[in-house]
Parts: structure tokens; C-alpha cells; sequence
């Protein structure tokens, strides 16, 4: 009992770290429902249901979770790639690796700028395209940045995102890889099998708390959307500032329900991920 | 090349000149874009403003990382777990929406638009990260050796002065690091507790990258890399604890 009260008492410090967003939190969310901010006349539902009810909303959320799983997968694809490729203690896998994870520290918002450079239409793609002689103009060039399908914003966040990944694919494969695909293979089981029923669900399962995070992570970036992301439709990040700081005052409640959204959605993840670790542990 | 290839672009970017469409390559080279760091005192102010965030950042991150940390590592599970997500929450909250819950807080203590506003919204952040990593460094620290030193009549300060501290000296370094890189990158938390008055080097890559400054933007960008890189190359054998700052 003495036990428990004082890890009770431990769990003080740790207030610390987790009520200023959960401040934030509850501000949005009373915010959100009339009862703070510029909006207190008291408790009303009308602006969770006026952005329940707009199109804009949806069409945010929609290609907000288009560009998340679309980079999470290419990137989980890609370090997956690397990691059984560069997996020996050879030099030349031992650059690769490095190489691979080089990208790690450079923040997103650098990463989007190169991504501008290279994808606009008089950015560097062009330039070689117009080299091979495909067009003469960047006006021919289709649009790769601010464009519908987000391709500039993907390709930002799959160069970002595949480091960390390959990183924690390369750990994986490293100390629990091994083993269970010697057994494959003694067991007879040829290339494709052992990677599809040994290498595969090993990475996946060591894979996967970081595949959430870097799927959250990607949803509510927003330098990267900022600087790449069409206009129509806004990303939801973009179009949760676009609200917050709009001269409209009364835009600011809706403001307030898009991040009131958007932490829940991100304390659904946490609490995922702390399933996830107990699980983990469990299992060790 | 598909590493290489966006950094090259802004050294191309930021040392060209003349490097007018359809060129593969400048004309020329010149360092006039990187005298602006100089001549520009926006821009040399906002590298000056960065520093200065990520130090104070990292510092504060390090030290609060590591008591916290050290505190919950001593919690038994599965109360651990539950300190461990909570601990976890700082650092899964969309930075935006964080922004947009905190800036009330701040601007009620006056702190709106302030270095000091900035840096205790960074600091939300970076400590959630450093806690982590220090519940991480604490679960597989071999405790014997503090209470080693209590039975030798060491107070619980002193314990901690002489024994655990020294112990976790290139923890603290890593984590002070982790802090740095997470502020250094920061930017929704700059722009809206900064509220414009206080502009980080991470904040100038976009406003000159939207005002089509690329020059200026490659070399704030260059800027915000190099250290990173740098960073990288000193912590080593350590990144994968640092990865997840760089999520």
C-alpha cells in the first residue's frame, strides 16, 4: 500500500510533462463548445456541428489522410527495402546504412524547400526534362507542387520519414531478424518465402510503433503542407490556421474544434502506442 | 543520390547565380546570397534567435528529462506504462494544434511575441522527448551502485551530485542535444506564440521561400542543416535514441 501511494506520488512529475498539451487541450476543446475565447456565450454545440457539416472540413480530412498513408507507406516500404539490402557487416552495406539514415536530422521544413526546388515547374526536374528535350517551356511541366494529388508534399515526406524508419528496420532486423530466418532456411524454404514468413513479420512488428508515429507525425506537419500543399483542398493543418487567424473572429471557434480534433486523434495514437509497449514488454 | 540529391539543390541554390531555367547548373558561383548573413540583420538576427532558443531549449530539456525521467523509472509498472504514455503525449501533440490550445496560457502570463514565450512552448516539447528518453536510459540503470553509496553515508543529494549525475554525463549530452534539434526545427510553436515578433532561422526558410527569396531560403535552410548534420555526426553511435526527435 505504502508502495503504491508512492508511486502515486512519483506520477507527480510527470504532470509536469503532460498537462500543458493537456491544457491545451481542455482550452480548445471549451473553446470549441462556446464557453472560452472569443466566442463565450455559453455551452453550444454549434460550431462542433458547423464543422461537422462543412464540405471544407471533410475535404481537408480526407486529403490530410491521403497524404499521411500514402508517405507512411511509401516510407515503410522504402526503409523495409533498405533494410534487407544493407543488412551485412560489410563496408559498402555499412556506408549504405549510413547513407540511408543521413537525412534524419535535417528538419521538414528544409526538406519541403528542396522538394520546391526540385519539383516546381521551373525546378530541377523540369530542367533535366527539358535537357531530354520533353518540353520546352516549364508551363508544360505538370504540376508536382501545390498540386491535387500532393506528389510534391509526398515526396517531401518520404525523403524525411524513410531515414527513421530504415533505422529502426535496421535495429529490428539486426537483433531479431537472424535467427528465425536460418530456421527458414533450414527448414528449406527458399528466398521469397523466408522474407514473406521470417524477415517480413519480424520488421512489421518492430516496424509498427513507429509506422504511428511517422503516420500522426505526417497527419499534423505543417511546414511541409505549407510550403507544398494545394490550396483546394486545404490540408488540415492549413486550413485549421487558416481558421485561427483569420479576421473573421468568428472563423476562431472552428479553429478551435480542428485542434481540439487533431490532439485527440494524436491521444488516440498515444494511447496505442502505450498499448503497444505494454505489449512489447509482455512479450520479452 | 536520393539523399544527396535536395541538399545539392540548395547549395546550388544558395552559391549560384544566373541559374535561370532550363540550366542544369549556374553560370556561375558566388557567395553574395551567403553575405546577406551579414548585410541582412533579419536574417542574421533570426540564426542568432535560433541559437539561443535551441541552447536554452536544451538545457532546460536535459535537466527537467532527466530528474522526471528519473523519478517515473522508479514507479512500479504498470503504473510505469501509465507515466510513460503520459510522458508521450508532448511529443505526439500536433505542434499546431499545441500552439493553438497553448497561446492562450501564454498570452495571459504576458509572454505572447516574447523569447521567453517561444522558449517555454518549445521546452513543452522538447521536455516530453527527453523524458522519454531518460524513462528508456533509467529502466536499464543498475541502481546497486547509488545504494552502494547511501550505505556508505552519502545523503540523496550527494548520491545524486557524485554518483548518478557524473554516471550519465554523455546521457545528459545526448539529451541536451535532442532538445536542441527539436527546437532548432520548430516552427508552427514559433510562429504562433511568436506571434511574428520573434522569427527563428526555421521560420525564415518559409517566409523567404514564399516571398520566392530562394537564394536567402537555401542559405537559412543550409544553415538550419549544417548543425544538424553536424550534430549527427558527433552523437554517433547514439542517433537511434535521438530518432525519434527527427520523426
Amino acid at each position: 500500500m505504502i508502495a503504491d501511494k508512492r508511486s502515486l506520488t512519483r506520477l507527480f512529475p510527470i504532470a509536469l510533462v503532460a498537462l500543458p498539451p493537456l491544457l491545451g487541450l481542455g482550452y480548445a476543446l471549451s473553446a470549441s463548445l462556446g464557453l472560452s475565447g472569443v466566442a463565450n456565450g455559453g455551452l453550444t454545440l454549434q460550431y462542433l456541428r458547423e464543422v461537422i457539416a462543412s464540405h471544407t472540413t471533410w475535404a481537408a480530412v480526407g486529403w490530410t489522410l491521403w497524404i499521411a498513408t500514402a508517405s507512411t507507406v511509401f516510407a515503410t516500404l522504402a526503409a523495409v527495402l533498405l533494410a534487407a539490402t544493407f543488412r551485412a557487416e560489410s563496408t559498402a552495406d555499412r556506408i549504405g546504412r549510413m547513407v540511408a539514415v543521413l537525412p534524419l536530422p535535417i528538419p521538414h521544413v528544409v526538406a519541403a524547400l528542396a522538394s520546391l526546388l526540385i519539383l516546381g515547374q521551373s525546378g530541377l526536374l523540369s530542367r533535366f526534362a527539358n535537357t531530354a528535350g520533353m518540353f520546352s517551356t516549364p508551363a508544360q511541366m505538370p504540376p508536382l507542387v501545390y498540386d491535387r494529388l500532393g506528389i510534391g508534399l509526398i515526396f517531401a515526406l518520404v525523403w524525411k520519414e524513410i531515414p527513421f524508419l530504415a533505422l529502426i528496420a535496421f535495429t529490428v532486423l539486426k537483433s531479431r531478424g537472424g535467427l528465425l530466418e536460418e530456421s527458414a532456411r533450414s527448414l528449406g524454404a527458399n528466398r521469397l518465402q523466408t522474407f514473406l514468413y521470417a524477415t517480413w513479420p519480424v520488421l512489421w512488428r518492430g516496424m509498427l510503433p513507429g509506422v504511428v508515429a511517422v503516420a500522426t507525425f505526417v497527419a499534423g506537419s505543417y511546414e511541409t503542407a505549407a510550403l507544398l500543399a494545394p490550396s483546394r483542398p486545404l490540408a488540415l493543418p492549413l486550413l485549421t490556421m487558416e481558421r485561427y487567424t483569420d479576421g473573421a473572429m468568428e472563423l476562431r471557434p472552428d479553429a478551435f474544434v480542428l485542434a481540439g480534433f487533431s490532439l485527440l486523434v494524436s491521444l488516440a495514437a498515444v494511447a496505442i502506442y502505450g498499448a503497444m509497449i505494454a505489449r512489447a514488454e509482455n512479450f520479452k | 543520390m536520393w539523399t544527396a540529391l535536395p541538399i545539392s539543390v540548395l547549395v546550388f541554390s544558395s552559391f549560384g547565380e544566373g541559374w535561370f531555367y532550363p540550366r542544369l547548373l549556374p553560370t556561375h558561383w558566388s557567395t553574395a546570397a551567403w553575405g546577406e548573413l551579414v548585410g541582412d540583420r533579419r536574417l542574421l538576427r533570426s540564426l542568432v534567435i535560433s541559437v539561443w532558443l535551441a541552447l536554452l531549449t536544451g538545457g532546460a530539456a536535459s535537466i527537467l528529462g532527466f530528474e522526471i525521467g528519473r523519478r517515473v523509472s522508479r514507479i512500479a509498472v504498470p503504473l510505469r506504462y501509465f507515466a510513460l504514455t503520459a510522458a508521450f503525449i508532448p511529443v505526439a501533440a500536433p505542434p499546431l494544434a499545441l500552439g493553438i490550445g497553448l497561446q492562450y496560457f501564454v498570452l495571459r502570463a504576458g509572454l505572447g511575441g516574447t523569447l521567453t514565450g517561444v522558449w517555454l512552448a518549445h521546452s513543452v516539447v522538447a521536455i516530453g522527448y527527453t523524458t522519454v528518453y531518460f524513462i528508456g536510459v533509467f529502466a536499464v540503470f543498475d541502481r546497486r551502485v547509488e545504494e552502494e553509496a547511501r550505505s556508505l553515508g552519502a545523503s540523496p543529494l550527494v548520491t545524486l551530485a557524485r554518483v548518478t549525475l557524473p554516471l550519465h554525463r554523455r546521457q545528459l549530452a545526448e539529451a541536451f542535444l535532442l532538445g536542441f534539434l527539436v527546437s532548432w526545427a520548430q516552427v508552427p510553436l514559433t510562429l504562433l506564440i511568436g506571434q511574428g515578433a520573434v522569427e527563428s532561422l526555421a521560420t525564415s526558410v518559409m517566409s523567404y521561400a514564399h516571398a520566392g527569396q530562394d537564394h536567402l531560403a537555401s542559405v537559412a535552410g543550409l544553415l538550419l542543416t549544417l548543425p544538424a548534420l553536424v550534430l549527427m555526426g558527433l552523437v554517433g553511435s547514439s542517433i537511434r535514441r535521438l530518432a525519434v526527435a527527427t520523426v
